[in-house]
């Protein structure tokens, strides 16, 4: 497989990198940029551990080719609380939102980006965001309380 | 789960990606979101040794309306269909539909025309196109053509489509005056799942004689193909409100009758009576919304 140059903007730094045709956004991330927030979880886009914001939106980093990630923008949890963390990081440890965490990443990422466009959702706007993240452990209550927590007034 | 090996060419404009194919022949397969067929390449279910990217032609995502002509680029994704508020405002169950669509994540990548080259029997979007009447336009080598969205589909993950062409845009005509539909899903889960059936209801009104000038029925995973209920349509078009409710329990188990489940993901008898409570329920509620005023298109 002939690899292709490709050039990416991770957490506002530029990354130029020969990849092959069959990795995934996910390989590269964790394997070439060692970025390992984000988690390989089912690899078919329905767990959403491996989500990473791409120009602003939540999308599943594991069913992207890094070829097609070429010349986006990407937001990865290791850009988020660079100094202190994020609101929602501290949410989320305050609320008992994090169980095991393998979602944790994943789940922060697309809280945030709901945030970003929705300042104030409603509780049914969150879960609706939420729909693709699964949380084996917490029953999702304590990462929704932790969000709403975050909500300016 | 590991992608096979493949060739990866990516295209920056629609004349380029269709050079592409031309050359690389028959094997060459068009790549939009991905989220598709990505994931049936890693479970080994689909080949593609050659992927011309079309993920940054950018001139194949919009919507637009022209007149009472609304246009939609196949790559328009679904989540910008589901924000978009001229299909909000004139096919509110195109906009219903792709809400409905996987998760978040997936809408962000997941394309119109990636769904409906997919051509799954179960395309989520496809019952809403099929109900609205839509039709496709391709370009390929031989120029430009068009085609029902009814004929576009030949079976379960084929259509009319040769390797060298790629499709351009969905084109829907908005009727002219008061008109309502909805789109039922149902999931085995509350979200971010596939349709088990996903039934499409879509009426318009004729204001002077108030009866149903227009019925319109799209089927999803209820056979091999997402299907149109023509019989049923035919047994409504032209009632009153108060006709069309007396012959929907027919008319519902009508449209059952017409879809044909594999039942190999669920007994044949469940998604036919599926079929035929959601008809029914959707039926109602258009007709409500049509005769008595309610919120509506």
């Amino acid at each position: 497989m002939k690899r292709i140059p490709i050039e990416l903007k991770v957490n506002g730094v530029k990354h130029h990198l020969m990849v092959k045709p069959n990795w995934t956004l996910l390989d590269v991330m964790r394997n070439d940029l060692g970025l390992t927030g984000a988690k390989k979880g089912c690899g078919s886009g329905k767990c959403g551990c491996c989500t990473v914001l791409m120009n602003g939106e939540p999308v599943d980093s594991c069913l992207i080719l890094a070829a097609q990630a070429n010349g986006e923008e990407f937001v990865t949890i290791e850009g988020l609380g660079t100094g202190k963390p994020h609101p929602l990081q501290l949410a989320f440890v305050e609320k008992g939102a994090i169980q095991c965490g393998f979602c944790t990443p994943g789940t922060i990422l697309t809280a945030k980006a709901l945030l970003d466009t929705n300042p104030h959702p409603r509780e049914a706007e969150i879960k609706a965001a939420l729909a693709g993240n699964f949380c084996r452990c917490t029953g999702y209550v304590k990462i929704v309380e932790a969000i709403q927590s975050c909500v300016q007034p | 789960m590991r992608l096979p090996a493949f060739e990866y060419h990516s295209a920056v404009s629609l004349s380029d990606a269709l050079e592409k194919l031309a050359q690389l022949g028959p094997h060459a397969r068009v790549l939009a979101g991905g989220t598709d067929l990505v994931l049936r390449m890693k479970l080994r279910i689909e080949k593609g040794d050659q992927l011309v990217d079309i993920g940054k032609v950018r001139e194949l995502a919009f919507i637009r309306k022209e007149g009472s002509t609304i246009r939609i680029g196949a790559l328009t994704r679904f989540s910008d269909i589901a924000a978009s508020e001229t299909l909000r405002k004139h096919l509110p169950i195109l906009s219903s539909a792709a809400e409905q669509i996987g998760s978040w994540q997936i809408r962000n990548r997941a394309t119109i025309g990636g769904n409906l080259c997919s051509a799954s029997p179960a395309a989520d979007s496809a019952p809403a196109l099929l109900a609205l009447d839509a039709r496709v336009v391709f370009v390929g080598p031989e120029g430009e053509a068009n085609a029902s969205l009814e004929s576009f589909f030949t079976g379960p993950r084929t259509h009319i489509l040769h390797p060298a062409q790629i499709l351009k845009e969905i084109v829907i005509e908005s009727s002219e005056g008061r008109s309502a539909g909805t789109y039922l899903k149902l999931m085995r889960r509350k979200a971010a799942d596939l349709a088990m059936a996903g039934v499409a209801v879509q009426a318009r009104l004729n204001p002077e004689e108030q009866t149903l000038a227009e019925v319109t029925i799209g089927l999803g995973g209820v056979a091999a193909t997402p299907i149109r209920a023509k019989r049923a349509e035919a047994m409504l078009k032209g009632l009153s409100h108060a006709k069309a409710l007396k012959v929907l329990p027919e008319a519902a188990l009508m449209a059952a009758m017409g879809a044909n489940p594999s039942g190999r993901r669920i007994p044949e008898d469940y998604r036919r009576a599926i079929v035929e409570a959601y008809v029914k329920r959707g039926a109602k509620s258009v007709l409500e919304t049509l005769f008595d005023g309610g919120p509506a298109r």
